[in-house]
């Protein structure tokens, strides 16, 4: 029954992170963008959080109300004002790591002047229970955050798969120029698929607001977790964050409660390392892709 | 009025050299043309600026008249040109029938796609035996089959391939080629280039032979055929001797 | 000539600005941090710029340098300014390995396995008992007559950013560093035109980490408390990229103008409005301007129009 336990912690953490995973491979599957400031804007959304709920009072999952829609058009903007200038360069993917980790160097920055370096976190009621069901225990905002994410998982692949832009950006992922070709409007795509993948930070930043206490420099072990992840899993695949997510959250709960809770992170990294090793495309990327 | 006009465009990729350094071209609605000559000779870059892959750094490319320099590919496309790129240009995960759905992507009128799609597969019956095979593990023929079949979801004004018989064996490349001749009853403008020239001009009316950048000459595509200086001088040893004929 | 009086300039710094300035530590300092950027930079440039391959990791290298010279004198008595090849070699070591296998990817993954590697190694030594862990470890103070104290330190430095300069003008002018630049242009036609692509990458993964060790070694003894997060941070790996980038990425000169210009900037920013978490913003909003306006750096720049000085020309 112990490691029903365990597993399905995994599960539940594994959720979350797999919905932070897909937007940051989604912006790389569309527009081969690495966005290093992912988890950064990820903690903007945690800082919005928690103002609204220290001074409204406000559920931080019903604040993905706001968060999400803010952090859409934000990227939207973002993409717009900033990356369609370095589509002839040379060396597109390097210089969008650059550009983004320079947002994120402007965006901790700015979060540290504002909110200083002190540890946050938003505690609703919830915050701290935890939920039987059969034999075994579940911390209630985990659980609350691991339907939503689900939830948000399951709206984007239907997104994906049923609606015109949907198609537009998967076809876009898979061939840009031939998506070209059929007419889309592969700027505009992008520019939404931006959109979408911030979102998807804003919402995790909600969720995590609750889950672990946060401080500006914290979105660094993140990014460097969903990237880990994304290789992991292949990047620009959907299905291989995913996965990716689930295996690694599962993998590093087993190691915690064997080897104690700093194994956990080494964890993450010895896996890529592994997988590096072997198979460097990840589990389900494509071989050789720049 | 022509269909397609450019006027002495002026043309290179990033910050590199031009391509092509003032190329006039007339495109009359109804002909199928072919544009040949040497490699480097910018057949492709042409095909590209037209298709709004490109911008001209001077020059004009004008459609029914009307400027579109700055034209973007999707918006060529909605003005009726269709570009069908040498390099698989397919959805390689997706199956022929989602390929074909995916260039009629314009069409919002699901009915008239469905309609479409069922004139695609009359045309190439082929495709209708695949279409639920994954495009990527389909044949090279069979590939640009579905590229042409793609091309024609939106009823373009004019369809512009660039070397629909690369990595062709020859009678494949004959059967592409009817296909394409097959465009012309349909009131489709052809713009072929073509490496095989032999080939591409024998599927098509008039020829224009480019080189390096600029229009070298023009003509009935049978008289460029037949011309032995044009071949010696622009066309090469890539003309086997007993290779011509229609 | 001009590369005589800058070596000349550079080692009689410390005599000529005791009489000038009141504060001498303090110019002696921001003379140091100048070096050792420099010589951080420039080695970052052998694969970022050179090759083309970018690294988010390469603060391991300037914590391997650090630890490894700090632990030679607490545990034997070794003196850093005698250990700094060795903290080089050990760098360089390091590098090797990672390189091994960090390099088995290409473009943005490679980029995200050198950032597991920063982390792999910061949380290996945060906690690790041996040397300290999170806590860190305390290094015996060098014996010096306390207003020259900086002294020997800028001389280390200055002989690890010479180094450093000097590796890096080697390598541009190799067989070496022109296979580093093809692969920086098109890996594909690089290894058809049968050049090792894997030996290049790793070799000069490896390169770029020894002047960065050597530096470590000296900042980490002029700091006497060593703690891993000093060298892990991504303000570290943050300016060795910036400094290249502002400079000129790929070019000899491009890191040291670089290096020279944030520091100073940075300096002077901090006279100004204090030392504020604005400072990163600073830099980060650079990044950014530089990437989308100045992708070629100053040096680059200059070079592109045509207006290169000859001094700044070391290509």
């Amino acid at each position: 029954m112990q490691w029903v336990q365990v597993l399905v912690l995994g599960l539940l953490l594994g959720s979350v992170y797999a919905m932070m995973a897909s937007g940051l491979t989604l912006l790389f599957g569309v527009m081969r963008v690495v966005n290093l400031a992912h988890a950064a804007f990820l903690l903007v959304a945690s800082y919005i959080t928690y103002v609204l709920f220290e001074n409204l009072a406000l559920d931080p999952m019903v604040s993905l109300v706001v968060t999400m829609p803010l952090m859409f058009g934000l990227g939207v903007v973002l993409y717009l004002l900033l990356f369609p200038r370095l589509e002839d360069s040379p060396r597109y993917v390097e210089m969008t790591v650059l550009l983004t980790f320079g947002l994120a160097l402007i965006v901790e920055g700015m979060l540290t002047f504002t909110f200083t370096g002190i540890f946050r976190s938003v505690r609703p009621e919830y915050a701290s229970s935890s939920i039987r069901f059969g034999g075994l225990f579940m911390p209630t905002s985990q659980l609350y955050a691991s339907v939503i994410s689900f939830a948000l998982l399951i709206g984007l692949w239907l997104v994906l798969r049923f609606s015109k832009t949907g198609t537009a950006i998967r076809a876009t992922m898979q061939n840009r120029s031939a998506a070209q070709i059929v007419g889309v409007n592969v700027r505009r795509v992008s520019a939404l698929a931006f959109g979408i993948g911030m979102a998807l930070a804003g919402a995790a930043g909600s969720l995590l607001s609750f889950m672990f206490p946060f401080f500006p420099a914290r979105h660094w072990q993140w990014i460097a977790l969903l990237l880990a992840l994304i290789v992991l899993g292949g990047m620009g695949s959907i299905k291989g964050a995913v996965i990716g997510a689930l295996l690694l959250a599962v993998a590093s709960s087993f190691v915690t409660v064997l080897a104690g809770p700093t194994w956990s992170p080494i964890t993450f990294y010895l896996t890529l390392f592994l997988i590096l090793l072997i198979r460097p495309q990840g589990l389900f990327g494509a071989k050789v892709r720049l | 009025m022509a269909l397609l006009e450019i006027d002495n465009v002026v043309a290179g990729y990033g910050g590199g050299p031009d391509i092509l350094t003032g190329v006039s071209v007339t495109i009359n609605e109804g002909t199928s043309y072919c544009i040949v000559g040497p490699n480097g000779a910018g057949k492709s870059t042409l095909l590209r600026t037209i298709a709004g892959f490109l911008s001209p750094r001077s020059g004009e490319v004008r459609l029914d008249g009307a400027t579109m320099n700055r034209a973007r590919p999707d918006q060529m496309l909605a003005a009726g040109v269709c570009f069908v790129p040498q390099d698989a240009s397919l959805f390689p995960t997706m199956t022929v029938k989602e390929n074909l759905v995916m260039g009629g992507y314009l069409i919002n009128d699901r009915s008239l796609l469905r309609e479409r799609l069922h004139t695609v597969f009359e045309t190439f019956p082929a495709l209708a035996d695949r279409k639920s095979q994954n495009a990527g593990t389909l044949s090279g023929g069979e590939q640009q089959m579905v590229t042409l079949g793609r091309a024609l979801m939106i009823e373009p004004r004019v369809v512009m391939i660039d070397e629909p018989s690369l990595g062709l064996a020859p009678m494949i490349a004959d059967q592409i080629f009817e296909k394409i001749k097959g465009f012309k009853d349909l009131g489709i403008t052809v713009v072929l280039v073509e490496q095989n020239a032999v080939k591409g001009l024998n599927a098509v009316e008039w020829g224009f032979v480019l080189d390096l950048g600029s229009l070298e000459f023009e003509g009935p595509a049978d008289g460029i055929l037949a011309d032995h200086r044009i071949r010696e001088l622009y066309l090469g040893k890539q003309l086997a001797p007993r290779e011509s004929g229609p | 000539m001009a590369l005589i009086s800058a070596i000349a300039l550079i080692l009689l710094f410390p005599l000529i600005a005791y009489p000038i300035f009141d504060s001498y530590a303090y110019v002696l300092q921001i003379g140091l941090l100048i070096l050792m950027w420099i010589s951080m930079s420039s080695s970052w440039n052998i694969i970022g710029g050179f090759a083309g391959y970018i690294s988010l990791g390469h603060g391991v290298f300037f914590a391997v340098g650090g630890y490894s010279a700090g632990l030679a004198l607490a545990h034997w008595g070794i003196s850093p300014f005698l250990f700094l090849p060795v903290a080089g070699l050990a760098a360089m070591a390091v590098g090797f390995v990672a390189g091994l296998i960090t390099l088995r990817t290409r473009g943005p993954a490679f980029i995200v396995a050198t950032i597991a590697m920063l982390f792999l190694f910061l949380l290996w030594f945060d906690n690790w008992e041996f040397i300290g862990a999170s806590s860190g470890l305390d290094l015996p103070l060098f014996q010096f007559p306390i207003q020259f104290l900086k002294v020997p330190f800028y001389y280390a430095m200055a002989l690890s950013a010479m180094g450093a300069v000097y590796l890096s003008y080697r390598v541009a002018h190799s067989k070496f560093g022109l296979g580093l630049r093809a692969i920086s242009q098109d890996e594909t036609k690089a290894e058809v035109a049968g050049i090792n692509t894997r030996w290049y990458k790793v070799w000069a993964f490896a390169l770029s980490a020894f002047f960065i060790g050597t530096a470590g070694a000296v900042y980490g003894y002029s700091l006497t408390h060593l703690r891993p997060l000093t060298f892990f941070a991504i303000a570290v790996a943050a300016r060795m990229v910036l400094m290249a980038i502002i400079g000129g990425r790929g070019t000899v000169a491009g890191p040291v103008v670089g290096a020279i210009l944030i520091i100073g900037v940075n300096e002077f920013a901090v006279r100004q409005f204090g030392q504020t978490e604005l400072n990163i913003v600073f830099i980060g909003v650079i990044l950014v301007v530089a990437l989308l306006f100045f992708p070629e750096g100053i040096v680059g720049s200059l070079r592109k129009a045509g207006r290169l000085p000859a001094f700044l020309d070391w290509d």
